[in-house]
């Protein structure tokens, strides 16, 4: 299990190189999870092999407070991620254009981290894409805080009793997180993106959302504000897209990292 | 190197990441599910694939392993599914291809 300090915090990180054929392009893809219960075995099971075996080396890294990376008692605003992740891009020595591929709040992060530094990427796949525009931080507030005082008032090891060992660790990681590190007071003090540094990334943007997710009006506001975005609906389903619809996913992720190194090295 | 030898070092393993204290009321054997029986968290999976990968070298490749599973296959794996994979990466034949 690789651990390697970024910005202060140990960081697990797993990288997939491509076992048969070399590495397609030096431009590797960054997988960020998603809030509270995810880590980065959401994408070691669905895309991260497939893109590994298509000749683009995978790698991922639970957050700060996530996994099994270390949980500082504070440091959570989306600028903290987005620093995590440009100190871990210098660690690995990847100063060029990486691919960036953020599910739910992992999607704030990558595009927190494109505004920021724009050069060192290639291209974004957004799948159910967070996005920090006015009012975000109180709708994560506002649901992360009910879950996190359910398990305040609750008691981590009755869950474990009544629904077994994992749903009980789940809660005793969502409680540690929620209530006991600064990680809801510091969400609520995001620096919402400025439209007019979005309009300015030139970097080609993949974006998928379910059709029922919770979180459809940011694929609108994406639309609106992305020149370079090619976004896909998919009809039926809600947030979960990663699981619910993962052989679609790899196959429009493959063929993106295809296309693009393509493109880069025409 | 035999099942039984592989399955003691994975049983060592799990031990370790689901801590001595749950897994001292479970027998794991080669039936045993890694979901069912376990409730292994998918992180801790992951952990177990570094884990293999780090002791029996590059004969091992848990990632190509998985590779062609859905899900659902990788959720409804046994302990003896991942040993049996492991013993095979050791035959003579195997052994002789990989290491060329």
């Amino acid at each position: 299990m690789a651990e390697i300090i970024a910005n202060g915090v140990r960081l697990h990180v797993q990288r997939l190189v491509p076992r048969d054929r070399p590495c397609r392009s030096g431009r590797p893809a960054i997988f960020i999870h998603g809030l509270g219960i995810d880590n980065l075995s959401s994408f070691y099971y669905t895309l991260a092999n497939p893109v590994a075996r298509a000749g683009t080396e995978a790698i991922m890294y639970d957050l700060r407070g996530h996994g099994v990376s270390e949980r500082p008692p504070n440091g959570y605003r989306v600028v903290d991620f987005v620093a995590d992740l440009e100190a871990l891009l210098d660690a690995l020595d990847l100063a060029g254009p990486v691919h960036l591929v953020g599910n739910s709040f992992g999607g704030a992060v990558a595009l927190g981290f494109a505004v920021a530094n724009p050069d060192r990427v290639a291209s974004m796949v957004l799948i159910e894409g967070h996005f920090a525009v006015a009012g975000w931080a109180e709708q994560m507030e506002s649901t992360l805080r009910s879950i996190g005082s359910d398990l305040a008032a609750g008691n981590t090891q009755l869950w474990q009793k009544t629904y077994g060992r994992k749903l009980g660790r789940m809660a005793e990681l969502a409680d540690a997180l929620i209530n006991g590190t600064t990680f809801l007071t510091d969400l609520h003090k995001v620096d919402t993106i400025d439209p007019r540094a979005l309009q300015e990334l030139t970097c080609p943007v993949r974006a998928v959302y379910g059709e029922h997710s919770d979180v459809i009006g940011y694929a609108h506001q994406l639309r609106q504000f992305l020149p370079s975005l090619t976004m896909t609906v998919l009809p039926g389903l809600g947030h979960f897209v990663l699981t619910d619809a993962t052989a679609t996913l790899r196959e429009i992720v493959v063929n993106w990292f295809t296309t693009q190194d393509s493109l880069i090295d025409r | 190197m035999t099942p039984d030898q592989i399955l003691a070092d994975v049983r060592a393993m799990l031990v370790e990441i689901i801590g001595p204290e749950y897994a001292l009321g479970i027998d794991i054997g080669m039936t045993t599910s890694f979901e069912a029986d376990l409730e292994l968290e998918s992180i801790e999976f992951v952990k177990l694939a570094t884990r293999l990968g780090e002791h029996y070298g590059h004969r091992v490749d848990f990632v190509a392993f998985l590779a062609d599973k859905t899900l659902n296959e990788i959720i409804d794996l046994t302990v003896g599914e991942v040993v049996v994979y492991i013993a095979d990466r050791f035959t003579p034949a195997r052994t002789a291809a990989v290491d060329g």
